[in-house]
């Protein structure tokens, strides 16, 4: 059951991140992202496409959310049209058992809290994804990941692991120079990657038509740290920009569904880029999926041995004490959003429109 | 259990190509042969993100690089040795290391100590040319029992049929479990609580803790006709891996021992499915005093230790 008490934020709020570097990695090292439950988020729970008049069933932390349309208008209820058992009703959903729904960027996004909270201001923002969505579904897929769901983010913002794990498909480690910034406020992570002379991503060369060896490559993950959804926006010269909208939406504390959108309508429609690179995460995600399951059951409970870190690990090091930040403070009851997630965030990605 | 030197793979298993996962009871290990040949046993968790590092690969330079962030481990010290994004020389401080096993190999099988340190165990004579891993669903001690109880129930010697009767008890010899069980042919013969003699029997030397077992299968003018090593190993979620190794003798006599080398397949097999139905109700018996003398040779051990 839902047992939120709401407070109004706190004056004396301190960022997790810069406020004392003790603190900040004794935060790192006791990660244990299986008992992270964040609420008052919306979830892109499905594709657009995927609501009609016959119910679909979703989950957030087993929490069930049935997804259909009434005439044009997306609904989601907390039981089937068919079960009438509604004693167990949650304090997730109104008196209805019907849950707040906003239809945007092509999905249906359900809100995980309470609904007297749900606004529309907190529905992430995803600058390069049509607001009304009708992207074509070569574009759309669902994987999933063995995994919880921090983790699988976690695996996103640190990108040096695709030199290794990814590297048939978006390149190998080897290039001249490498930076890492990292951005953050209280509700999401940006991390901005850029190589220089970096090998050419496989399929780039193969579908993409890139002839060269080397290409400059500014890659960007922002993550929206309670809807669990990341942009994954990449900029390669020569080559297409990659714009992927990354949700990863914990089913279960284990298991994460991935209804993702791959928007390569910046490339051409005679380049076979557009139509291979969406379907590329079934292997990618795989790859990651190898790798996440086995992580998975090692990070379910409090381990006395610490992770070791490298300095390339500082967007994943941020990423976990934001978690664990915000899950403090809703342990307090602080459900309040101090940041606006739907400012458009084109600049801090370095999105041009192309 | 850490002081124990495990047999968790035979010697063809483990390479220079790709590493091995192995368990001991819960404890994941990851086994390859650096460029020297030398087996190497670390953790198979990279301290870096808990992935494991059997999934990654083994460098030209015989060092382990895990597949998902590249970072690099020596086998000999389990220290860390590179981060190939950082393209640094950088050394990295003593605590930047994984966990590393003691690893030895000799007769055929690569055996792993947790306790880093451990004195190697004494090198087996030869290696037997037959072998084979298998898996059971059936606990490390429930699997040494059976073996003492029931033979058939785990392994199976061809043209040989096991009896419930035994020449000699489940006895302590040179700090090991010892019993010797009557065998007949696999042919008609007079059945076995009927016969007043029997033509083969197998002797069974146990390690008391490893469970490491010595068969060794005579005739009655004590010619060996078979020998096997069978090493069970506890692995994770109550499974036991058994790596063994076997030989048929030569100068084997008579028909129905020289027949033992007739057939498709091995003469001898660990087998890979336990008959739970049979298992279920077989009662102790040569096992009832296992516990009793694992407890007598471990004070044994001890009081020549102390002394």
């Amino acid at each position: 059951m839902l047992e939120t008490r709401d407070v109004p934020p706190a004056d004396d709020y301190v960022d997790p991140v810069s406020s004392d570097p003790k603190a900040f990695a004794a935060m790192v090292n006791s990660w244990v992202p299986h008992d992270i439950v964040l609420k008052d988020a919306w979830f892109p729970l499905a594709h657009g496409f995927a609501a009609t008049e016959k119910p679909v069933r979703r989950a957030v932390y087993s929490q069930p959310y049935f997804l259909w349309r009434e005439g044009d208008v997306a609904v989601a209820a907390e039981f089937h049209p068919s079960d009438r058992l509604t004693s167990g009703k949650s304090a997730y959903s109104n008196a209805a058992g019907r849950y707040p729904v906003i239809e945007k960027y092509g999905y249906i996004w359900c809100w995980f809290g309470n609904p007297d909270n749900a606004a529309p201001e907190h529905v992430p923002s995803i600058p390069y994804l049509p607001e009304e969505g009708g992207l074509p579904v070569h574009m759309l897929g669902t994987v999933r990941f063995d995994c919880t769901a921090p983790l699988s983010l976690e695996n996103l913002i640190d990108l040096t692991h695709a030199d290794f794990l990814h590297a048939d498909v978006v390149g190998d480690e080897k290039m001249d120079k490498e930076t890492v910034e990292v951005f953050h406020d209280s509700e999401s992570i940006t991390m901005v990657r850029t190589c220089v002379n970096k090998s050419v991503a496989p399929i780039m060369k193969w579908f993409g038509g890139v002839r060269a060896d080397v290409q400059q490559v500014r890659q960007v993950i922002r993550i929206y740290l309670r809807s669990h959804a990341a942009i994954a926006y990449g900029r390669f010269s020569p080559g297409d920009n990659v714009q992927l909208f990354h949700p990863c939406v914990p089913e279960t504390r284990d298991r994460t569904r991935l209804d993702y959108t791959m928007n390569t309508s910046n490339v051409k429609k005679t380049n076979p880029f557009r139509y291979i690179m969406p379907k590329a995460s079934y292997k990618v995600s795989r790859q990651d999926s190898s790798m996440t399951s086995p992580q998975s059951p090692r990070y379910m409970n409090p381990e006395k041995r610490k992770d070791l870190h490298s300095p390339l690990d500082e967007a994943g090091q941020k990423y976990r004490v934001l978690m664990l930040a915000l899950a403090e403070r809703q342990a307090r009851g602080d459900y309040a959003y101090r940041d606006n997630v739907s400012a458009d965030c084109s600049e801090l990605i370095g999105y041009d429109g192309t | 259990m850490s002081d124990v030197w495990w047999a968790v793979a035979r010697s063809e298993e483990v390479s220079q190509s790709r590493p091995l996962n192995a368990d001991i009871g819960d404890q994941p290990v990851v086994l390859w042969r650096d460029a020297e040949g030398i087996v190497r046993a670390l953790e198979d968790r990279c301290p870096h993100r808990r992935a494991p590092l059997s999934l990654g690969c083994v460098l030209g330079n015989g060092m382990i690089q895990c597949g998902y962030h590249g970072w690099t481990f020596d086998g000999a010290t389990g220290h860390l040795e590179d981060i190939p994004n950082l393209k640094s020389k950088t050394r990295f401080p003593p605590i930047y290391k994984a966990r590393n096993f003691a690893a030895a190999e000799s007769g055929g099988f690569v055996r792993v100590c947790l306790d880093s340190k451990a004195a190697p165990p004494l090198p087996a004579n030869e290696t037997l040319p037959l072998s084979g891993t298998a898996q059971v669903t059936l606990g490390h001690e429930h699997f040494i029992a059976a073996l003492f109880d029931d033979p058939s129930l785990v392994i199976a010697i061809r043209r040989v049929r096991f009896t419930p009767y035994l020449m000699a008890e489940l006895a302590e010899q040179d700090g090991r479990l010892v019993l010797e069980r009557s065998c007949q042919w696999a042919t008609p013969h007079w059945p076995a609580p009927f016969s007043s003699d029997f033509p083969i029997t197998l002797r069974i030397a146990t390690d008391p803790v490893s469970g490491e077992s010595d068969l060794l299968l005579r005739d009655d003018g004590f010619n060996p006709l078979l020998r096997a090593t069978l090493a069970p190993v506890p692995a994770a979620r109550g499974v036991t891996q058994i790596r063994w190794r076997a030989r048929l003798e030569s100068g084997r006599t008579g028909i129905k021992a020289r027949s033992m080398g007739f057939g498709r397949g091995s003469p001898f097999c660990v087998l890979s499915s336990v008959d739970a139905g049979a298992l279920r109700i077989l009662k102790p018996s040569a096992s009832i005093h296992a516990a009793a003398l694992r407890e007598a040779i471990s004070t044994a051990a001890q009081s020549a230790g102390a002394a």
